[in-house]
């Protein structure tokens, strides 16, 4: 408890330094203020895969069984994917959007009332390890490594989440940055934005990403119910709003094919698709009842 | 088939069904709706609704059937609106964009419609090659193989031609995903109309039908697991699958652990102290008169027979109830709750191998019925030792299988739509004098940003100025 602690600390100071160095590029446009933080999104990452790889010493099983740990995995994954965008893509202003978020989500997980925090055990419900793996690790001693649905079905699910927390954030920069082109002028923050049209379309891409994972996460808990319940559809409030969420996105998706739906209207669709996803994995925790009320 | 000729079906409602105007409608009224059910509890109790949202309100929910909403007629129309949609798109948009596929390379080169083309094309370049035409091709060619392209070349008078291609099964994606869709709502389907569900309360030991098959299944076993901590870990049950009297297969069950046997699951889903058997119990002999105990009790087996002491009977343990109650009206013994309120044993009492009486034992009330009919001795329940059940669900669901079918098929189109891109690349290169000017242009169908850096790549392939493009 005392180290993942620790972990965690060190990443709450890490992302808000991390925040405040992209902040600062944005604003005074310094390229070692950009590279430093850059360097320092690393450093956050590293930490924040610590608290991962520390937690699940503790309690001996992936880190995916509550609240907590599913905000630690979220916040990851949406550091993985910011990364990963800009290095490829090159635009650090999201990097101002993203790290401020993710300080953000560090600092709703620190104030978790304690019972969604603890490392306790696996519940029967929850244990679920896939025998191959068992029987293939068991050769080399390390069967107790081996993972299963719960940990599959959490982890795909939270890569999606991480798309759509990024891919609402570059619909907001287009939203901003849009108003602007069309106003005309210069503003000297929004000029800083990358073309309305490269968001526009980064935005789709990450959603790209999400859909997909967000599809293998509803169906290895399909599965994973039919293993455990003996059904795998029970219209059970989490699986209803991860299908509300998916609704959604089809209908981006599908928006995006016709030319009259691209750009604005795309963009409040991802929006509110992301308002969705915050319900499905906060609001259905703490509000409604049903088979996900752990987690 | 007539170009312009109109097909029968080619009507107002099928220009309806294959609009994207429809799919956006029903994917956004879907997610409101579905929002409805998540709030107002699913499959309560009527009274509930009532007490929670009013008369009003509960008539309302009642005549949409919002309490059961995901099965309401309303609902299940939205979902065959939605496949409706899709079964119409996918046959509007299939057969020509296969068509497409298969035949997408030019048949004949002619350089001026290339370098229509490839100014055309939204992302295009121009760059100059010092050096002959065989060399610029060669040049071209693997740039473009590095990229892995596909690659047919053209020959014409002065200059050549090329038209490279990737990725084309991508285009594939949507009709992919939109039948695994399909094939998922078969699936639900056909499991809603055949298969089965069940439950069975299990005592240790016994064995039970499964329905609509030949086969029995018994409990051996049950029992928990605990965490050091004490929490629970894991609930356990062994089951034994008999058929034709044979113990065919043996499996240990939990949950997230089934037992699976000729298309039927077993799941472990509840667990508790059986209230109608027990493993053993000790019976008392007492003095009728005084109620005086005489020697130690005895402790039978369940189905045991066992001699009563200084008597010329026989008692065998056939029943237990945990809570007696008596049906006035069959006059049938049973359990009147799960809890051991009133415990009570049946014993069958015989008499030179012949059975005589039943005789009722009350835990808590001894001798208040007869055990033996003629003697100065009688029989009293001094305890027992319980045994647990094991709460069993049941399920058989054909359609099961067809909906993992249609995940697979949709991993596999998601795949295709989502990171396989179909690019065409039209090339086209001109000699004048001892230089050559190659002119590329491409088309994607999704992720322009990738396109234009591997075009990029290409055109800093071929290019040998040294100058940027």
């Amino acid at each position: 408890m005392i180290l993942s602690l620790l972990f965690f600390t060190f990443s709450f100071v890490f992302y808000l330094l991390t925040a405040l160095l992209y902040v600062g590029n944005w604003v005074f446009k310094k390229k070692w203020l950009g590279q430093t933080a850059t360097a320092m999104s690393i450093v956050a990452l590293f930490s924040t895969t610590m608290i991962l790889i520390v937690r699940a010493k503790e309690s001996g099983h992936a880190p995916f069984s509550n609240l907590y740990e599913s905000m630690m995995l979220f916040v990851w994954a949406v550091n993985v994917g910011y990364i990963a965008m800009e290095y490829k893509y090159k635009f650090k202003v999201m990097g101002v959007f993203v790290m401020a978020f993710e300080f953000l989500a560090m600092l709703s997980a620190s104030l978790l009332p304690y019972k969604f925090k603890s490392a306790e055990p696996l519940n029967p419900a929850l244990q679920n390890k896939w025998h191959w793996m068992v029987d293939l690790l068991s050769k080399i001693g390390y069967e107790k490594y081996a993972i299963g649905w719960l940990d599959f079905h959490v982890f795909t699910t939270f890569i999606g989440y991480a798309g759509f927390a990024i891919s609402c954030g570059l619909s907001i920069m287009f939203l901003l940055k849009n108003r602007a082109e069309e106003k005309g002028g210069n503003n000297f923050l929004l000029d800083a934005f990358p073309e309305s049209k490269i968001l526009d379309e980064l935005s789709y891409r990450t959603i790209a990403w999400g859909f997909p994972f967000l599809a293998v996460g509803i169906v290895s808990g399909a599965v994973w119910a039919n293993y455990a319940w003996g059904t795998y559809w029970s219209w059970d409030p989490k699986e209803t709003w991860s299908l509300i969420t998916w609704f959604i996105y089809a209908a981006y998706l599908h928006a995006r094919v016709t030319r009259g739906w691209r750009g604005k209207k795309a963009a409040y669709l991802s929006v509110a698709g992301f308002a969705a996803v915050i319900f499905l994995y906060w609001g259905v925790s703490f509000i409604l009842p049903g088979l996900h009320a752990y987690a | 088939m007539a170009t312009g000729e109109k097909i029968w079906y080619k009507n107002k409602l099928w220009y309806f069904f294959n609009s994207l105007k429809l799919t956006l409608g029903v994917l956004i009224t879907l997610a409101v709706v579905s929002i409805i059910g998540t709030v107002i509890e699913q499959n309560q109790q009527w009274p509930m609704y009532v007490a929670r949202y009013g008369a009003t309100w509960a008539k309302v929910i009642k005549t949409l059937r919002l309490y059961d909403m995901y099965h309401a007629k309303w609902f299940l129309f939205l979902l065959a609106l939605l496949t409706l949609n899709i079964i119409v798109c996918t046959f509007e948009r299939f057969p020509p964009k296969w068509k497409s596929l298969l035949k997408h390379k030019p048949s004949k080169y002619d350089p001026q419609s290339f370098t229509r083309i490839i100014e055309n094309c939204s992302q295009n370049h121009s760059v100059n090659f010092s050096g002959g035409k065989s060399a610029a091709k060669e040049r071209v060619l693997s740039a473009l193989k590095k990229k892995k392209f596909n690659v047919v070349e053209y020959d014409g008078d002065g200059s050549l031609g090329m038209y490279a291609w990737k990725g084309a099964i991508g285009r594939l994606g949507s009709d992919f995903t939109h039948i695994s869709l399909l094939l998922i709502l078969l699936g639900a389907i056909v499991g809603s109309f055949s298969g089965y569900k069940d439950f069975k309360i299990i005592n240790v030991g016994d064995t039970v039908d499964v329905p609509y098959n030949e086969f029995k299944v018994r409990l051996d076993k049950f029992w928990i697991d605990y965490y050091e901590s004490g929490q629970i870990r894991q609930f356990n049950s062994m089951l034994t699958v008999v058929e034709n009297g044979k113990d065919v297969l043996t499996k240990q069950i939990w949950v997230n652990e089934p037992l699976y046997y000729k298309g039927v699951r077993f799941y472990q889903s509840s667990y508790g102290q059986s209230w109608s058997k027990i493993e053993e119990a000790g019976i008392g002999i007492v003095n009728r008169k005084t109620g005086e105990a005489i020697g130690e009790p005895i402790t039978i087996k369940w189905d045991e027979m066992l001699p009563v002491p200084g008597t010329k009977y026989s008692m065998k343990l056939v029943a237990y109830s945990a809570d007696l109650g008596i049906d006035e009206q069959t006059k049938t013994v049973f359990s009147q709750s799960q809890d051991p309120n009133n415990p009570a044993v049946g014993l069958e009492i015989y008499e030179n191998g012949k059975q005589v009486k039943e005789a009722l034992l009350l835990l808590k009330y001894p001798g208040v019925f007869q055990a033996l009919p003629t003697s100065d001795k009688d029989l009293v329940l001094t305890g027992y030792r319980g045994i647990m059940y094991s709460g069993v669900s049941l399920n058989n669901d054909p359609g099961t299988n067809i909906v993992w079918a249609g995940s697979i098929v949709m991993g596999i189109g998601f795949f295709f739509a989502f990171f396989v891109f179909h690019r065409k690349v039209w090339v086209n290169i001109s000699e004048t004098g001892g230089s050559c000017q190659v002119k590329f242009g491409g088309i994607i169908n999704k992720n322009n940003l990738l396109f234009e850096k591997e075009l990029q790549d290409i055109a800093d392939g071929v290019n040998n100025s040294g100058s940027k493009s």
